[in-house]
């Protein structure tokens, strides 16, 4: 699958700050897709989810309000949340 | 990311939102402050600055060996919040609740309001029973929340590092024997809490006795009763943010 130039864009940014907070051994099961699970495929922490939204927000301002965003999903939203769903969110506020 | 030193601590903290402040206070062992993050703290964040921290130990803060008496933990919390003129709200669930009430104690004039979510007393009551204390850390796993439970015993990475975080914290540090030492709390302590009190405790934990008795013997307390367990933010996350939202919103300065 081709991404456009922006959502790969977004995609690297993405997968450059997972690989910050957890580690690079992260991405030992391939890179980063849009379908890739925060929580099922990464097994991501949830204190290290936070330290990804930190540096997200760092990275992009105060308009990509992740903190808003996550306020309006259920924890079992939370809990399935996919690559793809941050990088459209993220390309939606910028 | 931020990090803030205090009392001699390198603590990791989020801030969000704008407005009165408030400091939300996570549980021993499994909890950080995802724990608010994901749950009650960002519909607070609508109208309060509100303070995120990992305990001493916990999530991206150092793990001193020693210090996690609920006394030395008020004390990272005072340095924390470090000298402001206006009074700060508190929120705790568990352990995190047992750290504001102590704050609250030592500094009444301090905090303008309380909120005590799953306080167990006496304190170790909810890691005896749950066996923390007794078992090895491999078996504190059997006393986690079961969708918690069943997501590490089909997973690896998450399992792998909780385990490493639970047995650093059990063999590394003196987190079991401060809890074992931690006093109860009987009324005569607890008259010095000044800050109109919300106890919320779940119709199915154990430690629901202590919110009754909190709700007793603090000064200016009342208790509310959500379905749920022990991990209440969790079990009873909607109905907990909208208690929390309500105590904390502005009525008066009272």
């Amino acid at each position: 699958m081709t991404l456009d130039p922006a959502t790969a864009a977004i995609l690297a940014t993405v997968e450059r700050l997972v690989i910050e907070v957890a580690g690079d051994e992260i991405t030992l099961a391939g890179p980063l897709t849009l379908t890739t699970s925060f929580n099922a495929d990464l097994e991501l922490e949830s204190i290290e989810f936070v330290a990804l939204a930190e540096q997200l927000q760092a990275h992009y301002g105060a308009q990509v309000d992740f903190v808003g965003w996550i306020s309006t999903k259920q924890l079992d939203e939370i809990i399935a949340l996919t690559v793809g769903d941050l990088v459209t969110f993220i390309a939606a506020r910028t | 990311m931020s990090f803030t030193t205090a009392n001699g601590v390198r603590l990791h903290t989020t801030a969000l939102g704008a407005g009165p402040p408030v400091v939300m206070l996570h549980g021993l062992l499994i909890g950080s402050l995802a724990s608010w993050y994901f749950t009650a703290a960002p519909a607070l964040a609508r109208t309060h600055a509100v303070q995120l921290y990992d305990l001493r130990g916990h999530g991206l803060s150092d793990r001193p060996v020693d210090g996690y008496d609920t006394a030395t933990m008020a004390a990272d919390l005072a340095a924390l919040i470090g000298d402001r003129p206006e009074r700060v709200d508190l929120v705790g669930h568990s352990y995190g609740a047992l750290v504001a009430l102590a704050f609250a104690r030592a500094h009444p004039d301090r905090v303008r309001r309380l909120a005590l979510v799953e306080a167990p007393l006496p304190p170790a009551t909810f890691a005896d029973e749950h066996g923390f204390l007794t078992a090895g850390p491999d078996h504190m796993i059997a006393a986690l929340p079961p969708g918690l439970r069943e997501a590490i015993a089909g997973g690896r990475r998450q399992a792998a590092r909780l385990l490493a975080t639970l047995r650093a914290l059990a063999y590394e540090t003196t987190l079991l024997a401060d809890l074992r030492a931690e006093p109860d709390l009987d009324a005569a302590a607890l008259a010095a809490v000044t800050a109109p009190t919300l106890c919320v405790y779940g119709d199915r934990s154990s430690c629901r006795p202590a919110g009754e008795r909190l709700a007793a013997q603090l000064p200016d307390a009342r208790l509310a009763i959500l379905p749920g367990g022990h991990y209440l933010h969790l079990d009873a996350k909607d109905a907990l943010t909208a208690l929390l939202v309500d105590h904390l919103a502005e009525h008066g300065d009272g």
